[in-house]
């Protein structure tokens, strides 16, 4: 069947139901929050009405060490977990891209922590770390002599690598699926084209293979990133932001303020910012890129 | 504005809205496994009673209950009767959620509350009763007997005889010697930054003379960050560097499952477990006396409460007396394994009674707890003492400057309500 437009009018009428929803579900509750930041608003109602106070929430957030703590460690997991998770995934694509045996068994069995809720991986994953003998103090067992182990979770040098660790691990093969699609998208007679020029397969990967996930890089770098932001589930479930706020994020803060303690005016302001910063974020990445692409 | 917040909380609840019909009351509980089967005798030993008069009950156990009853709070569709959390009674009696109801409930169950269940359920400002529960919880020190032998630590049978904390100290040395003990004392930090950290942990710090906020003028500079508390946890602090405390990410079972701790700091919900994992070698030890005041133990619990806007006035006056009459309150205990939170009721009880595995638990609850802060900040306030718990016991940090920190975020926050009028007035 084919749809012939009519101008305008239809397109607006194609459009509107997700309008409705993305105004309603997202742009309204955006501008509230924008509202609350500015209002001593709490969670449920109370006897005393809301007050507009200014900018106080600001500067409250600002003047809060917690707060540049969990920026700081909220930037340091992204910038950790970005590279990491896109060079595992991209590996693991590769690989089950080629021809190996049981190729079908080895993709289906990648993707088994996609089929896992982040609660029920991080539970197990807090057994892994148990002290004094879990499994991964098991292995650092053998190297390092029996009655010694790293606590991993409860010590502030490592407590955020072991978030990564496990948080790499738990979605990589999201990203490892959209590497496949991306791979598979790559005309194979351009490879035919390079081994009868006597390419090796390092220079195939570099100048086919890279170039040509350029559009998946870009996307999957925004959306891993984006995604590494928001860290929160297995932060709240391990070690509820500590010790000390080592594991503290920008979103597990932002909730501590306006659940435990119902500040929702407050929490409302560190969304605002958490919002902004993000954008801010992901634009730029998208314009660096793209220049790369052109340059 | 305020009300665009709410809206789609309210929409959640319209699906639960229970109107009432007269002498037809809806009662919603907590959907807890111990307590289902005590909440189904009641519903039907109440109807076999009061149904032929024309008045019945129908008590609803509802998962994610809090927040079920904040959206109801929101949408206005609150039941007849519901059950709350003991330390979140103030902040909903002061904003107007619940009603008084101590002139509903027949003096003599009123006389016959343990002190502290009295204490927290009475509403500051106004001296009357909003909430009344019908047991008690209390935090002891659970003992492995057979290592405590082998280490030569004496073992205090009452609270007269509690250990002091210097003489906890030299035991926690004695069993951290032993070969199989990893880590001598569980005080449960993994259960995280939660309510646990106060529940458990207020009470060494009243011991000691201190607490975590004035309970005259409502302000916590001062109190919370006392040298008594400084000095309380300073104690814990030490304790955790010389490797006497089971970290958090040693898991649960310890004590009770690997059986490498030797004492266990935790309430009488994991008394099932406890007897399970050590059988006849489970001993229950009164808890320390940290300083002056002696040995103190932690307190409180669900219980009833009744919403601003029941009208049905007579009919759950009948109901909340029945819920409290001895026979109920004696059920509600041996079914749970709480305490019961009537002195007629506690000798009724096989465990708490004279002579019962948990006559100390009775024994604590009517001598020795004392209640968490009656005041509508107490979310702020138990999150702020909790953070600096949690923070105390996991590294090198500055038990003075947590503590400040604690006593600014509460200040804070009370000065921002204007100080909760009419608190602190």
């Amino acid at each position: 069947m084919r749809i012939r437009t009519k101008g305008q009018g239809q397109e607006l009428a194609m459009l509107l139901p997700a309008l409705i929803f993305i105004t309603a579900l997202i742009v309204v509750p955006f501008l509230l929050s924008v509202w609350f930041s500015f209002t001593d608003q709490r969670l449920v109602p109370r006897p005393i009405p809301t007050k507009i106070i200014g900018t106080t929430n600001y500067e409250r957030m600002f003047a809060d060490p917690l707060f540049w703590q969990a920026i700081g460690n909220t930037v340091l997991f992204a910038l950790i977990v970005t590279p990491v998770q896109l060079a595992m995934s991209l590996g693991a694509a590769l690989v089950l891209n080629s021809a190996i045996p049981f190729r079908g068994f080895f993709r289906s069995v990648a993707i088994l922590p996609l089929l896992l809720p982040m609660t029920v991986i991080v539970s197990i994953w807090a057994v892994l770390f148990r002290i004094p003998s879990g499994p991964f103090n098991a292995i650092y067992q053998w190297f390092a002599g029996s009655g010694n182990y790293v606590d991993f979770l409860g010590n502030p040098s490592t407590a955020m690598l072991a978030i990564v660790a496990l948080s790499a691990w738990a979605t990589f093969p999201y990203q490892m699926l959209i590497y496949l699609a991306g791979l598979q998208d790559i005309p194979q007679d351009l490879y035919e084209a390079a081994r009868l020029d006597g390419a090796k397969s390092w220079q195939r990967f570099r100048y086919i293979t890279w170039p040509g996930l350029r559009n998946v890089n870009i996307f999957l770098l925004i959306i891993t990133t984006v995604g590494a932001l928001k860290l929160f589930t297995q932060v709240d479930i391990l070690t509820k932001g500590g010790p000390n706020g080592a594991t503290t994020t920008i979103i597990h803060y932002l909730f501590k303020q306006g659940y435990a303690t119902q500040k929702i005016g407050y929490a409302s302001a560190v969304a605002v910012f958490f919002f902004l910063a993000v954008t801010a974020i992901a634009l730029l990445q998208r314009r660096v890129l793209k220049n790369e692409g052109e340059a | 504005m305020k009300h665009a917040l709410y809206a789609g909380v309210a929409l959640a609840a319209c699906a639960m809205s229970s109107h009432a019909l007269a002498g037809q009351l809806t009662a919603w509980v907590i959907d807890g496994d111990s307590e289902k089967p005590y909440f189904t005798q009641l519903e039907e030993s109440f109807n076999a009673e009061f149904g032929a008069g024309g008045v019945t009950v129908d008590v609803v156990p509802i998962p994610s209950y809090n927040e079920a009853i904040q959206a109801a709070t929101l949408s206005g569709d609150l039941p007849d009767v519901i059950m709350v959390d003991g330390p979140n009674m103030a902040s909903m009696a002061w904003t107007g959620t619940i009603q008084p109801i101590g002139a509903m409930l027949d003096p003599a169950i009123l006389n016959d509350l343990l002190p502290a269940v009295l204490a927290q359920g009475t509403y500051g400002p106004t001296g009357e009763v909003y909430f009344v529960s019908p047991y008690d919880s209390g935090t002891i020190l659970w003992g492995n007997r057979a290592m405590l032998e082998e280490a030569g630590v004496r073992i205090p049978t009452s609270v007269d005889d509690a250990w002091t904390r210097d003489e906890m100290a030299e035991a926690l040395k004695k069993l951290a010697a032993l070969p199989q003990v990893e880590w001598p004392l569980d005080v449960k930090m993994n259960y995280g930054a939660g309510e646990w950290m106060t529940y458990g942990f207020s009470p060494f710090a009243q011991s000691n003379g201190g607490d975590i906020i004035d309970r005259q003028t409502w302000t916590a500079e001062g109190t919370i960050n006392s040298a008594a508390n400084v000095n309380t946890l300073t104690t814990f602090q030490d304790w955790n560097k010389a490797g006497y405390i089971v970290p958090a990410s040693a898991g649960d079972n310890k004590f009770y499952g690997e059986k490498t701790a030797a004492l266990s700091w935790v309430g009488n919900w994991m008394w099932p477990a406890h007897r399970e994992g050590l059988g006849d070698d489970l001993v229950l030890i009164p808890p320390p006396a940290f300083g002056d005041a002696g040995p103190i133990s932690a307190n409180g619990g669900w219980g009833w409460a009744v919403p601003t806007a029941s009208t049905n006035l007579e009919d759950i006056k009948t109901f909340l007396n029945f819920a409290m009459s001895s026979d109920q309150v004696a059920a509600y205990a041996d079914t749970t394994g709480y305490v019961p939170s009537r002195t007629s009721a506690i000798p009724m009880s096989e465990t708490y009674g004279a002579g019962g595995a948990g006559e100390i638990f009775a024994h604590l609850a009517a001598c020795c707890s004392v209640v968490r802060p009656v005041h509508p900040a107490y979310p702020v306030i138990t999150n702020a003492w909790a953070t600096a718990v949690v923070n105390v016991l996991s590294g090198d940090v500055d038990v003075k400057a947590e503590l400040d920190r604690a006593a600014q975020t509460i200040d804070q926050d009370i000065a921002d309500s204007d100080g909760y009028p009419p608190f602190g007035q």
